[in-house]
């Protein structure tokens, strides 16, 4: 046989052996992808008999738009007009502003308050036409940062630790795949019984031992609790991973570096700056990209715990296609999810010098 | 002497540092464990015991209550099996047709090899949400039933991931093997089967077992795609919307001997195979 024919065989092959895994790529990825871009331009709502029509943008401006507007100063009615002085609430002792619902606009769609902050001595207020996505944006962005930080130095910390050469170091590596293995909408809920509200729970029983909090912190249903406390889930959680992933990038740097630099008198932080370092950076950039990535889909968690209580970017998404049934809006939002995490691959791969290099 | 002490009190630290991690890993799950032996009394005294306690005597007091509530909860049974064919049918179908295109790209020659590759790679980073709208207007329209459609669309997280690795392997091994069977006059199918399929068995195992856990836990899709069928829920989804017999409030004991249920075999697996489950973990990583 020549071999040309033979590289032509090889070819087809090829070609029948990637067949199945694209075909089935294209009808659960690549062709739903599709789909939801062209809808995220329509008003369609899902399983009704309304008719759909194209509306352009008018998703995404529902969505994303937002405004900073001052609030004026009420002045008191009984100051004389030449000295106006602004009211103060009688009971609380706080100045008085105008109503933010009076300030923002309503046309062509009305503008919700999202929060009030004062600069300078002025009061403004964002407003924005679905306060509920900028506020599931915040809170992911707020999420994702703070928990992989988190997960990167602990398991940074974890994995020097499991890396020197101690007795039980194989089952201590089995030990870090338990959280990993364990189903997140189940340790959602083990986290959830044990963060309650009064002392039933583990962690308020714990505080009031040391006298904080006195046994009754929401940290559920409390704001400022919320978002901290699906960070401590996530962190416990995915934390493990990150640890295995960083151990099997310390583990191919050659011992002989660290004895070299010994010899010449660098110490355990010089050697951990200039040579662990360094040599840990595709490891890291790996497992960056992969947590930072997922962290940003975070839906499980947020679903479980805080339900219609507090929104994640998709958490948002299913409430507006199952509860809402606003298949167009839902899409949109969809794809906005998209082009944020493109955004945070591109990000990280030009920051980190790309993964490719490192082969 | 110094030195010695010196040693010692280093040795100690690092124990200490040791059992810290281990605790921090272990002891949701062991709260979890302790919260399911207790009744619904013992569950909400305060403060909360860390040994199932009598709420009178203060004596140790177990109970088998939720393990026996759970055990006739129909719903949470039909969620075990319909987890395990999911998770198993996603597991198989991911391997077949990932060894398939994992064979062509690790060890073929072929045009378009460059952007096949870069394809199945940027899809491992695919969000699922993204597609979910489209997905279920699919599965809607189709009128599929939910453990089919979670079988094909698990392919969007298992299918790249699997071909990405097995891909690695095959171009690992030596091309000579290839070459001599091809004098033999086998087709590059048989080469594959007979040859190929049995010396990659090791890496099999690891991306199947990585894809088994991977749908095992899957909750977006399983959560949207039952709505219209309750009876096809997960494990996932039947713990998420557990509802108990006894109580009005959330059965926080019964969901605790659901979570031990559940993850006890998850655990017993991962610590059998757990030398394959880190090299598939770290596969990606380390090889860059």
């Amino acid at each position: 046989m020549s071999k040309l024919k033979l590289a032509i065989r090889e070819e087809k092959t090829a070609y029948k052996l990637l067949l199945p895994a694209f075909i089935i790529l294209i009808i659960v990825a690549i062709y739903p992808l599709g789909t939801v871009f062209y809808t995220s331009l329509t008003d369609k709502r899902f399983a009704g008999t309304e008719e759909t029509h194209f509306v352009g943008f008018e998703n995404y401006k529902r969505l994303l738009s937002f405004t900073v507007k001052e609030l004026p100063p009420v002045m008191a009615s009984s100051s004389p007009i030449d000295k106006l002085e602004q009211e103060v609430d009688p009971e609380t002792g706080e100045s008085v502003y105008e109503k933010a619902i009076k300030i923002l606009p309503r046309k062509p769609i009305r503008y919700k308050e999202l929060v009030q902050f004062n600069l300078f001595g002025k009061q403004y207020v964002i407003g924005a036409t679905d306060p509920d996505f900028i506020q599931a944006i915040g809170n992911t962005l707020q999420f994702t940062i703070i928990s992989v930080l988190f997960e990167t130095i602990l398991g940074l910390g974890i994995a020097l630790v499991v890396n020197s050469n101690f007795k039980g170091r194989g089952a201590m590596r089995a030990v870090m795949l338990v959280p990993w293995a364990v189903i997140t909408v189940v340790s959602a809920r083990i986290w959830h019984w044990m963060l309650q509200s009064s002392r039933v729970g583990l962690f308020n029983t714990i505080l009031a031992k040391f006298g904080i909090g006195g046994g009754q912190i929401a940290f559920l249903s409390e704001e400022i609790w919320q978002i901290p406390s699906m960070i401590v889930i996530d962190v416990w959680k995915t934390t493990p991973y990150m640890a295995l992933l960083l151990l099997a990038g310390l583990q191919i740097i050659p011992m002989e570096l660290y004895e070299a630099a010994a010899i010449d008198g660098a110490g355990k932080i010089k050697q951990f700056i200039n040579i662990t370092l360094p040599l840990l950076k595709p490891a890291l950039a790996v497992a960056l990209i992969f947590r930072t990535l997922d962290a940003l889909k975070v839906f499980d968690l947020f679903q479980v715990v805080l339900g219609s209580r507090e929104y994640s970017m998709a958490t948002y998404n299913y409430y507006q296609l199952v509860g809402n049934r606003a298949m167009g809006y839902s899409s949109a939002i969809g794809v906005i999810i998209f082009i944020i995490i493109f955004a945070f691959a591109i990000l990280y791969i030009k920051a980190l010098g790309g993964v490719d290099s490192s082969e | 002497m110094n030195n010695i002490t010196m040693k010692i009190t280093q040795k100690a630290l690092f124990c200490f540092v040791l059992a810290i991690i281990v605790i921090y890993l272990l002891f949701p799950f062991y709260w979890a464990l302790n919260s399911s032996f207790k009744t619904e009394a013992q569950l909400q005294m305060m403060p909360a015991t860390f040994i199932p306690r009598d709420p009178v005597s203060g004596n140790i007091s177990f109970s088998l209550i939720n393990y026996k509530s759970i055990i006739q909860n129909q719903e949470f049974f039909y969620g075990l099996i319909n987890s395990s064919i999911v998770a198993i049918s996603t597991t198989l179908l991911a391997l077949v047709a990932g060894s398939f295109a994992g064979f062509a790209i690790g060890k073929l020659r072929f045009r378009g090899k460059q952007p096949s590759m870069y394809i199945i790679l940027a899809m491992t980073m695919f969000p699922q949400i993204t597609v979910l709208t489209g997905l279920f207007a699919i599965i809607n329209t189709l009128k599929l039933e939910p453990r089919f459609s979670m079988i094909l669309t698990y392919m969007i997280f298992t299918l790249p991931f699997t071909t990405w690795v097995l891909a690695a392997f095959f171009k690992s091994l030596p091309t000579g093997i290839l070459e001599s069977s091809q004098v033999d006059g086998a087709t590059f199918f048989q080469t594959f089967y007979r040859i190929l399929l049995p010396l990659t068995a090791p890496a099999l195992v690891t991306t199947g077992l990585l894809a088994f856990i991977a749908s095992w836990n899957e909750y977006l899709f399983a959560l949207t795609f039952t709505t219209i069928k309750p009876a096809a829920r997960t494990v996932p989804v039947a713990m998420a919307l557990f509802t108990g017999y006894i109580a009005h409030q959330e059965p926080f004991g019964e969901i605790m001997a659901a979570a031990v249920v559940v993850t006890v075999p998850i655990v017993v697996l991962v610590l059998i195979f757990q030398r394959q489950i880190i090299r598939g973990l770290t596969a990606g990583s380390v090889k860059g």
